[in-house]
């Protein structure tokens, strides 16, 4: 139904002055395409079938087996009872025959009847179901989604099989073409996120969409903050998770990563991992993430708030090590900390653009040589070092890669900040931050729920993961359909 | 010209808001000085029954909050008063409105200059404070009130560090004696009037009566906030007079700030540092709503209330509550004679303030309903 809406706004750029489907007028669109096929096949029946595709959109093993064989092999049965395969529909316009061809349809044109039918054909191009590399864990389910959109719904049926799990297509981007799967579950999920969803993919007008995080864009309230408003994750376990709680699961075309939303900043910090380890164990590496995620913004603009304004609040054995480490630096500690934060950012950026053992070596040689190489000349103090590299790996316990790449933008301003006040400089950037964190929305919910707006019960799921037995109810922010749940009231 | 929705309303919020945001408006400058007014051990039973007669207030007000003018905001405050009396009314808010924020932030500053950066120009600190309440504020009404929430969650734990101080070996249980008054002086009822107009700030919750979920209930969280911080007033005092005992006390500036500089920790000294600048946190939250309630009283008195808000229009109202601020801070608040006179106007406002709005509008509601029989 939306590609229909689509069609009408935006302009089929090929297909424009061409409504009457003919073998003429295809040849006219299809001019100057390679792999634009056309070919005359015969029946039994001396009837010849003009056989339209794009080679390298269509699987041409099926071609022969589905198509080619049985035509050659046709008496005088109709066309659509002579094809060994159950998806051929009767098409009519142009608009419809190159949207089959392009999806890697053949067509089929009895010229004598002048009738016109689409046979799906199209090729399985993708790698095959691989073990998470953005989302690792050691327990749980080690699928992950691929490019193939089909793939990706199936493996989310599958942890939820129930008719109560809806999926509506939607096409976006007038060049790419895009599929979007929007996914909750019916009876559940508050019909309000619902229609934000729809409303938002529905009035999304660009030319093509290569990742799902460029829908997130469109999409998002506040698209100029730092901070995701939509959880990208390859797991179809997590969303199924979200999905069962009152989410909606956006699945994207061509792309291995789903939306899940509304989201919220806590959410950011929860693992797929946390609901399959025991509660106590899940519970403190969480309360570790969190921790870690402050310390990865902070620490560095403390150190230059300690060494530039509060030297009274360092302990005396500490001090004679700091201040020996920092003699004979030419730079003030502000501008010591901005350099080595952005050379660590020269190299994390390099590593991830290198190959993976390439990567290794120069993970060596930023890590260790520079480092030392750092300190012996002179730039930086070896205290700084070390607490740079515990800020660097702080950042990466964030389980969403998104969060863990806006922490050197958060890093950065409160560098500032402290520079000119101090301690008071990092708490004014802390407020700030979190007057903005509690100012942002994720499908015009609140992101910052449920501290703010404050849910209590939400909080057994929150900074602890209790147990799955106290979880009695669904989170309370996302106004599920269903609060309980259990089947049966206990 | 841009509008913003300052004053919208998209949901409403649960007591725990409430209780939330007596605790925090009550918890704001004079916590950290007022044991330097108290002095006296007998002076914990006069927090106790200042607190008592707080929750007498706050029992007229939840009658307030309970009644049909509350849940209609602004067309409520015109029934009972008419609109010229509202105008009246905003106009005369105006006052105390602007001295609290002022003796707030100035005072706040202060402290900040005193104890973290001597050397620095407190216009700076001004600016600087300033421009996170005004962040806060500009977000609007709804998300002011939700900000108490991250302002509570950030400040509360600090109250634990002051239990050292009430065990031994820190605290001296003698200094917590007499508890029984032997003498009673002006400066005693000065004590109390401090107490009293420390506990005032709820009286500013009437105007947000319409974003609240259920103002029946609403005594029940103001209870709770109340009683709060009426712990935490009487944890500090007892804490500050254990510690450094009644004859320091009354010539220390800051106790509640001088006695965590004793606080022995292995990462950090001068851990004062730190909690003089989380304090900011409620500090922003409490500036942040009087801003908003500045540029509301100033809507009402121009006869913009109708209108939709602007964003030109708050900047207006906080930059001239910005130049105010900083012309006292250039001229009136240099010395401590000075400073002191900015507090005590703010003390007498303050009690005033919270004595007589609560009885004000249950008396504007009785003459009202007399006059409907």
């Amino acid at each position: 139904m939306f590609w229909k809406m689509d069609n009408q706004k935006n302009t089929d750029i090929q297909s424009e002055g061409h409504t009457a489907l003919t073998v003429e007028a295809l040849r006219h669109v299809l001019a100057n395409m390679e792999d634009a096929e056309f070919m005359e096949c015969e029946t039994n029946h001396d009837q010849t079938i003009t056989l339209i595709y794009i080679r390298t959109l269509i699987d041409s093993e099926r071609l022969n087996e589905s198509i080619i064989g049985p035509l050659n092999r046709c008496t005088d049965k109709t066309i659509p009872d002579c094809l060994e395969t159950s998806r051929v529909s009767e098409i009519a316009g142009m608009s419809e025959g190159v949207k089959h061809l392009i999806e890697g349809s053949v067509l089929l044109c009895d010229t004598l009847q002048n009738k016109w039918w689409a046979v799906h054909l199209e090729n399985p191009l993708g790698r095959a179901i691989e073990p998470s590399e953005t989302e690792t864990v050691i327990y749980g389910a080690k699928d992950s989604f691929t490019e193939q959109l089909e793939d990706n719904i199936a493996l989310i049926r599958r942890r939820l099989p129930t008719t109560a799990l809806k999926t509506e297509k939607f096409t976006v981007g007038y060049l790419s073409k895009t599929p979007v799967v929007l996914m909750y579950m019916e009876g559940l999920t508050n019909p309000e996120f619902i229609s934000i969803a729809k409303e938002k993919i529905t009035s999304i007008d660009f030319d093509q969409f290569l990742d799902s995080s460029q829908i997130a864009v469109f999409m998002e309230d506040h698209p100029h903050t730092v901070f995701p408003q939509f959880l990208q994750t390859d797991r179809p376990d997590a969303c199924a998770y979200s999905l069962g709680i009152g989410k909606v699961v956006l699945l994207v075309g061509n792309s291995p990563f789903a939306l899940v939303a509304p989201s919220t900043f806590f959410h950011l910090f929860h693992s797929p991992e946390d609901y399959f380890l025991r509660w106590v164990t899940a519970s403190f590496f969480r309360c570790i993430r969190f921790f870690s995620y402050f310390l990865s913004v902070s620490l560095i603009p403390l150190y230059v708030a300690l060494t530039t304004f509060h030297y009274q609040m360092i302990p005396l054995q500490i001090l004679f090590v700091l201040t020996e480490s920092r003699s004979k630096l030419p730079f003030t500690p502000f501008w010591e900390a901005l350099l080595t934060l952005i050379t660590l950012e020269i190299i994390k950026e390099a590593s991830l653009r290198m190959p993976t053992k390439t990567g290794q070596t120069l993970g060596v040689i930023g890590g260790i040589v520079i480092g030392e190489a750092t300190v012996a000349a002179g730039f930086a103090s070896k205290v700084l070092i070390v607490l740079v590299g515990i800020s660097a790996i702080a950042s990466f316990l964030v389980p969403t890669y998104q969060m863990t790449k806006s922490t050197s933008i958060i890093q950065f301003g409160l560098l500032v900040l402290s520079s000119f006040l101090g301690v008071l400089g990092i708490v004014l950037g802390m407020i700030g931050m979190l007057a903005h964190l509690n100012g942002l929305t994720s499908l015009r919910q609140p992101y910052f729920a449920p501290v703010a707006p404050f849910y209590g019960k939400d909080w057994n799921d929150l900074f602890i993961s209790s147990p799955l037995t106290w979880m009695k109810t669904r989170p309370g922010y996302l106004r599920p359909l269903q609060k309980w749940r259990y089947s049966r009231r206990r | 010209m841009a509008t913003c929705s300052l004053y919208a309303k998209t949901s409403g919020y649960g007591g725990i808001y409430v209780m939330l945001m007596v605790n925090r408006l009550q918890i704001l400058y004079f916590i950290l000085s007022m044991p330097a007014y108290l002095v006296h051990p007998y002076m914990i039973w006069g927090i106790i029954a200042i607190g008592v007669l707080s929750q007498c207030n706050l029992m007229i007000l939840s009658r307030w909050f309970a009644s049909k003018y509350a849940a209609k905001g602004f067309q409520g405050f015109v029934q009972l008063f008419g609109e010229r009396g509202v105008r009246f009314l905003a106009f005369a808010a105006l006052f105390p409105v602007f001295v609290k924020v002022t003796v707030l932030t100035l005072g706040y500053v202060e402290i900040v200059q005193m104890f973290i950066f001597p050397s620095m120009d407190k216009i700076w600190l001004l600016l600087s404070v300033f421009v996170t309440c005004f962040y806060v504020a500009q977000q609007g009404i709804e998300k002011t009130i939700r900000f108490v929430v991250i302002a509570f969650l950030c400040t509360i734990w600090m109250i634990v560090l002051f239990f050292p101080f009430i065990l031994p070996p820190l605290a001296t249980y003698s200094n917590l004696l007499p508890l029984v008054p032997t003498e009673w002086s002006l400066q005693s009822w000065k004590g109390l009037l401090i107490v009293w107009a420390a506990l005032s700030g709820p009286e500013y919750l009437i105007c947000l009566a319409p974003w609240f979920n259920s103002n029946h209930n609403l005594i029940k969280y103001l209870t709770l906030g109340n009683a709060l911080s009426i712990l935490e007033y009487l944890l500090l005092f007892a804490a500050s007079l254990s510690f450094f005992g009644s004859d320091y006390l009354r010539i220390s500036n800051f106790p509640v700030v001088q006695i965590i500089r004793y606080l022995q920790s292995p990462v950090f000294e001068r851990i004062d540092i730190i909690l003089i600048c989380i304090h900011l946190f409620h500090f922003v939250f409490a500036a942040a709503l009087l801003l908003l309630y500045f540029y509301g009283a100033v809507r009402i008195i121009v006869g913009k209330w109708h209108e939709q808000t602007t964003r030109r229009g708050f900047v207006l109202a906080s930059m001239a509550v910005l130049a105010c601020m900083m012309i006292i801070n250039q001229w009136f608040w240099t010395t401590g004679e000075e400073q002191y006179k900015w507090l005590a106007l703010q003390v007498w406002l303050g009690a005033s303030t919270y004595l007589l709005v609560p009885g004000l509008l249950l008396l504007a509601m009785k003459i009202k309903e007399r006059l409907q029989a």
